[in-house]
């Protein structure tokens, strides 16, 4: 199995502080991949460095194949390396469907000629892909609405609306679930491995370890710019330097039970919806 | 090599009023983070009223009566506002009225417009964004070129100086025995820049007022916290600001006159840039360089070896933007202006949905006009239409794309010579021109085409900084390069002809498919011929429907999206600076068609149709109008000077006139600004104008779009690192 | 004013408080992320406020010192209503509040932001300037560097040390931990404890490290999706840890009792 990105040796230096430290990373294709850490830890800052947002000092990161890191920020996202913003930076001014419309189609250098003909070009797989995006996200209901008139957590819905009307090869989520309410936390939970039924992999950034522990494959710990453990969700609820260094209290130990009862919450679900 | 030299070091008077001007730049900038535009204004304003005070005697406030002299207001005894102070009685004082007091009279002028400034625009739009600052700027500049164009009728005058400001002061001859000589007072002004700055640089470092003004200017949020308030900080620091530029401009006075202070912006700009906008001593040392350098370059460009096309006046505007293009190029991400990625709330642009009904609407109200109205109307109507193809233009760059480009109209004068010089044969166009412009013979549709190719090029190179830089410093880039590109290009007699550099015969027989389309009705002897005004009705609704529609579809939607934000945009994928580019390309196009328009309709055109305050004018107006959809265009070409509103109004034409209606654009601008945030009069109409007290309460009280934007940034620097 | 009769009503004999909220409510765009909130500091007190990410915690320290807009509720800060939009004038009556982004001046060194913090009488400012420096004596040979160029840890005890100098009534530090090693959180945390008890002013740490910030306070609340669900003295939230977890997960407090 072929692997959609893998990073090798990553660093990125803020004036003298490594925010990320050698970070050798996998994320085989089709599967979900979660990073967590306390805050702080680089989490953000590895997203920005894969993405293109902030320079790497050293290492390499391979993208489909490709060595990304030369590529504009704009061309990774053509590339099918598409990034949700943790202070969500929609577009403002754009209705909910048009945030989607602008990622979800790519321009030619005439494009804008037929725009002022008023000759919209519609392209059926990119508006079939759109409405999968709002209804998977449950924003049918306010495509028409300008984002200011939605509420936090709906908004933070609609970035993650956008980066998969995008049509995402990876789809790079930074904490979907901070700001959300009990119940939008779970809507997204319930749905976000059925990304991976679309042709996409996933990589998840949270610490809410109770979402991280239930719906990832592979799990990487990020702490100081370092990764600080790996393995699969049972083994990280186990790791004792994970224990120690990140979860460390009484707090994370809680916050690992939670992620159990999810799960098994989860599995509830699926069964019932099976049925 | 001497007189090169000598040129060089004569630059320090210039070099001075710079280091001044840009002292009082980076003042202001460190105490609101505002980069006022109308700074070089300001000084222009005290200049005047320093000359006025010791001519005449009076004292001008910086307002005019705007009340108009009607029966019943004068019943009610509201006739007039107080303008105009009699201080000084020319029977009292033998020659000159006294110095000290006249300079400090001056001196309380600026602070009145420094605290102007801050609790009539700048406090105001504190929680706005960006976009919304440069253009409170923008207003400051127009409003205080417009009241000094009203107050002292904008007429060059000349000050024989005072104390040791005076250019009959016996110059230094043979300074540092290089031959040549220098006008003494150079020096004493290079004297006043030195200590301006060194007291400065000293209230900055060792002052508490001076370390919390530095501290708030970093972090506002930490600032309050400690209990300093940024909004005093602020209003001191504008009053202080005023007050620097009021004594660059009084000891200035003697070199030049005072109107043309405003445009020494440039100039000033550049040395704050130099500085970083930050640093005292570098930026008076930035301005003795740009000061310097334009000297120096004037002395070159008389050299037999210099090639003439480079006409040294454009050599000595073109030095400031230099020096300002390479500061934003290679330090353009050090600079600490606030905010500039995200570019915080911005005017709703929503997207028509009946453009062909708008259009066809629009262009027979045109038309039934144009028939109606005798043809001094017809030449007014044109005049609105004119301003209206224009403002087309800057929706598409400043609307749609949120990029604050000030160059347009200097790109539709640019289009319009342009044109003139391809279709140009030769032969005189008319038995009264004075000259003959030659060049390529081009046919008329062929010179139209190759002229807007020209001047989209010419804004594909304006647009080239836009690339790295955005927000204020494009707004900088560009104010900048009005002067350059005017003086470099358009005056210049060898790239446009002979007429270049005063006035430039239009062709007098423009023709498309075999019809005379010129504005000039030959049997009248007016510019009132219908086939022009139907030529560019055709023209502005063809424009406006391609701008409308621009908004409709995706590429309308990218633009709007790398308004509101480019990190965003170009995670979705978006090549911002191709987006940029097609922007700049688009709206220069369109500003070129409007130039070109232009010069269809009157028999001869100067640089001076396309002067900074015309197009700053028109920017005010399609603001005022709504920066971000058709009808704004259309209503704001109404408004212009010259236009339909002001004739209906019987506002006729001069100088005084055309004053008073841009410092109403100017405030309309500002009120504008700061209520409606730019959406103006079209938009707020289509939203139900019952909107506009609700926006005025949630604005006013409270500040909590301040703590937000706060709280966002602390949410994002707590996670990136 | 409907406001201060629901204190007179509610709450008796709370006029020694040095912060006292009431049924608060606030958040960002007239959503409210904080709902209801009861809340109260005395002097010499430090209370902490836990809770997991998002909770609100910040949210409530924002709104106290004027940065935020209450939508419903009231804020007394040292015995008046805080002014919202001008934090300043709440600071200046002697509330400092070391922010989560610690809002330091990194053009600055670290004495001149330590001079902005000065507040008073020559005499106080000496005696406020000595007292933190002797509390955090590590700073004192990095008085003439740039405050952008210190260690996270610097940087934090900089920001501990600028609020301290003004010699605040009342201190709100949020996270200081943010960032930080722990044995650094470990070293740093119990200063709070000696700020409440030398000068008697009231202290409310949000702090993510749950024992080590129990360990220093006197009071807890514990904050889950906007509202407080939990509260007592620290010796009971130590005890009870069932309940402290069940709020940490949200909702579940009356099955664990």
């Amino acid at each position: 199995m072929s692997n959609i990105l893998e990073t090798k040796g990553l660093t990125v230096t803020f004036g003298g502080l490594n925010a990320c430290d050698k970070v050798d990373l996998i994320v085989p294709e089709g599967k979900f991949v979660g990073l967590i850490g306390p805050n702080g830890a680089g989490k953000t800052t590895f997203i920005d460095a894969i993405t293109g947002y902030v320079p790497t000092s050293a290492g390499t990161a391979v993208f489909n194949g490709k060595d990304i890191g030369e590529l504009k920020p704009h061309e990774r996202a053509q590339h099918g390396l598409v990034r949700t913003f943790q202070s969500l930076e929609l577009f403002e001014d754009l209705s909910v469907l048009d945030n989607l419309l602008v990622a979800g189609y790519q321009t030619r250098w005439y494009s804008f000629i037929l725009d002022m003909l008023y000759m919209p070009r519609k392209d059926d797989a990119i508006e079939e892909r759109i409405q999968w995006a709002l209804k998977i996200m449950g924003l049918e209901d306010v495509a028409e609405s300008m984002p200011s008139d939605l509420s936090h957590g709906r908004r933070k819905l609609v970035g993650v609306a956008r980066a998969l009307a995008a049509g995402p090869k990876l789809i790079l989520l930074d904490e979907p679930a901070a700001g959300l309410d009990t119940a939008e936390s779970q809507i997204l939970g319930g749905h976000l491995r059925e990304f991976l039924d679309h042709d996409m992999s996933v990589f998840l950034i949270d610490h809410d370890m109770g979402l991280v522990l239930s719906v990832c494959d592979y799990i990487y710990v990020l702490d100081f710019g370092k990764i600080i453990a790996e393995g699969t969700p049972q083994e990280i609820r186990e790791s004792a330097t994970v224990k120690k260094a990140y979860l460390g209290e009484e707090a994370g130990e809680i916050q690992a039970q939670a992620g159990q009862r999810m799960t098994s919450l989860q599995q509830d679900h699926a069964e019932i919806e099976d049925d | 090599m001497n007189q090169f030299i000598i040129a060089l070091i004569a630059g320090v008077g210039t070099g001075s009023l710079y280091a001044m001007l840009g002292t009082g730049l980076v003042v202001a900038f460190r105490g609101s983070g505002v980069i006022n535009l109308g700074h070089g204004a300001v000084a222009g304003y005290s200049a005047y009223v320093f000359n006025e005070l010791r001519t005449s005697g009076d004292l001008f406030l910086p307002w005019f009566d705007i009340i108009p002299e009607w029966g019943v207001l004068q019943t009610l005894r509201i006739s007039n506002i107080p303008t105009r102070i009699h201080v000084f009685d020319f029977e009292m004082y033998i020659g000159k009225p006294p110095l000290l007091p006249t300079f400090l009279i001056s001196i309380g002028v600026s602070v009145l417009l420094g605290l102007m400034m801050h609790l009539l625009v700048f406090r105001p739009l504190r929680n706005a964004p960006v976009l919304g600052k440069v253009i409170g700027s923008v207003g400051v500049l127009l409003y205080l070129d417009s009241v000094i164009a009203v107050n002292f009728g904008g007429q060059n005058r000349s000050s024989s100086g005072f104390w040791i400001f005076r250019p009959d002061l016996e110059p230094v001859s043979n300074f540092l025995g290089l031959g040549g000589t220098i006008p003494r007072a150079n020096f004493y002004m290079l004297l006043v820049a030195v200590l301006m700055g060194a007291f400065v640089f000293i209230l900055y470092r060792y002052t508490r007022f001076g370390v919390s003004t530095r501290a708030a200017d970093e972090n506002e949020k930490g600032a309050s916290l400690l209990g300093y308030s940024p909004q005093l900080i602020a209003g001191i620091n504008w009053v202080f600001s005023s007050v620097l530029a009021g004594i660059a401009g009084i000891v200035f006075l003697h070199k030049t006159q005072p109107s043309l202070y405003a445009t020494f912006v440039v100039g000033a700009l550049g040395a704050a840039l130099f500085g970083k906008l930050t640093s005292i001593p570098m930026t008076v040392l930035g301005g003795l360089i740009i000061g310097a350098m334009s000297s120096g370059g004037v002395s070159l460009a008389t050299q037999d070896w210099w090639p003439g096309w480079l006409e040294s006046e454009g050599v000595r505007t073109f030095m400031p933007l230099l020096v300002i293009i390479l500061v934003l190029y290679f330090q353009g991400d050090k600079l600490p202006i606030r905010g500039t990625l995200s570019a915080g709330k911005q005017p709703a642009a929503p997207a028509s949905r009946n453009v062909t009904v708008g259009v066809i609407a629009a262009m027979g109200f045109a038309l039934i006009l144009s028939n109606v109205f005798v043809s001094k109307w017809e030449a007014v109507l044109t005049t609105s239409i004119l301003a209206t193809l224009f403002m087309f233009s800057l929706i598409v760059i400043v609307g749609y794309l949120g990029q604050i480009s000030l160059a347009q109209y200097s790109i539709a004068g640019f289009a319009a010579f342009m044109m003139i010089r391809f279709i140009g044969d030769g032969t005189l166009q008319r038995p009264d021109d004075y000259y003959v412009i030659t060049g390529l013979g081009m046919p008329t549709i062929l010179s139209f085409v190759c002229a807007v190719i020209a001047g989209t090029l010419l804004g594909l190179l304006i647009g080239l900084p836009a690339l790295r830089i955005r927000g204020v410093q494009l707004a900088v880039v560009t104010i900048s390069s009005v002067l350059a590109i005017e003086e470099l290009l358009t005056k210049s007699r060898s790239l446009m002809g002979t007429g270049a550099a005063s006035i430039q015969p239009t062709p007098s027989n423009p023709s498309w498919f075999g019809q005379y389309i010129g504005g000039f009705n030959k049997e009248t002897f007016r510019t009132d011929y219908w086939k022009y005004s139907l030529f560019l009705i055709i023209i502005t609704a063809l424009v406006g429907a391609g701008v409308v529609n621009l908004r409709r579809g995706n590429t309308g939607r990218r633009f709007l999206a790398i308004r509101a934000n480019e990190r965003a945009a170009a995670a979705a994928g978006i090549n911002v600076k191709n987006a940029k580019m097609l922007g700049f390309g688009i709206s220069s196009a369109i500003a070129s068609i409007a130039g070109v328009m232009l010069a269809y309709k009157i028999p001869a055109v100067q640089a001076e149709n396309f002067a900074i305050f015309s197009g700053l004018g028109l920017l005010a107006f399609v603001y005022l109008g709504g920066i971000t959809t058709g009808y704004g265009a259309v209503v704001g070409g109404m408004l212009v000077a010259g236009g339909m509103m002001p004739e209906f109004l019987g506002v006729h034409f001069g100088d005084v006139e055309r004053g008073m209606i841009n410092a109403v654009g100017a405030v309309g601008l500002i009120v504008n600004a700061i209520v409606t945030g730019g959406e103006g009069v079209a938009l707020l109409q289509s939203n139900g104008l019952g909107k506009i007290p609700l926006r005025l309460l949630r604005r006013n009280p409270d500040e909590d779009e301040d703590s937000e934007a706060n709280e966002e940034e602390t949410v994002t620097e707590g996670a990136s690192i | 004013m409907t406001d201060t009769e629901a204190i007179t009503e509610t709450e008796q004999g709370n006029s020694d408080r040095l912060l006292d909220i009431v049924n608060l409510s606030s958040g960002y765009s007239g959503v409210a992320v904080i709902r209801d909130i009861n809340m109260h500091v005395s002097p010499g007190e430090v209370v902490a406020l836990l809770g997991p990410n998002g909770a609100g915690k910040t949210t409530t320290l924002l709104t106290s010192s004027g940065l935020l807009k209450p939508l419903e509720g009231s804020i007394q800060v040292l015995g008046e209503s805080t002014n919202f939009g001008a934090p300043h004038r709440t600071a200046r009556r002697g509330l400092a509040h070391v922010p989560e982004d610690r809002s330091l001046f990194f053009g600055l060194t670290v004495a001149e932001n330590l001079r902005l913090g000065l507040r008073g009488k020559r005499k106080e400012q000496a005696a406020g300037y000595e007292a933190a420096l002797d509390l955090l004596p590590a700073l004192r040979p990095l008085m003439n560097r740039r405050s952008g160029l210190l260690s996270g840890g610097e940087q934090q005890m900089l920001a501990m040390a600028r609020a301290l100098v003004s010699n605040p009534k009342m201190l709100l530090v949020d996270e200081m931990s943010l960032g930080l090693a722990p044995i650094i959180v470990e070293r740093l945390l119990p200063i709070v404890r000696d700020i409440a008890n030398e000068t008697g002013a009231g202290v409310l740490i949000v702090e993510q490290h749950v024992h080590l910030a129990l360990e220093v306070a006197d009071r807890g609340y514990v904050m889950s999706h906007g509202e407080i669900v939990l509260e007592g003295t620290a010796a009971d939230l130590m005890e009870r840890q069932d309940l402290l977890e069940a709020s940490y997960l949200g909702g579940d407090i009356e099955e664990a009792e």
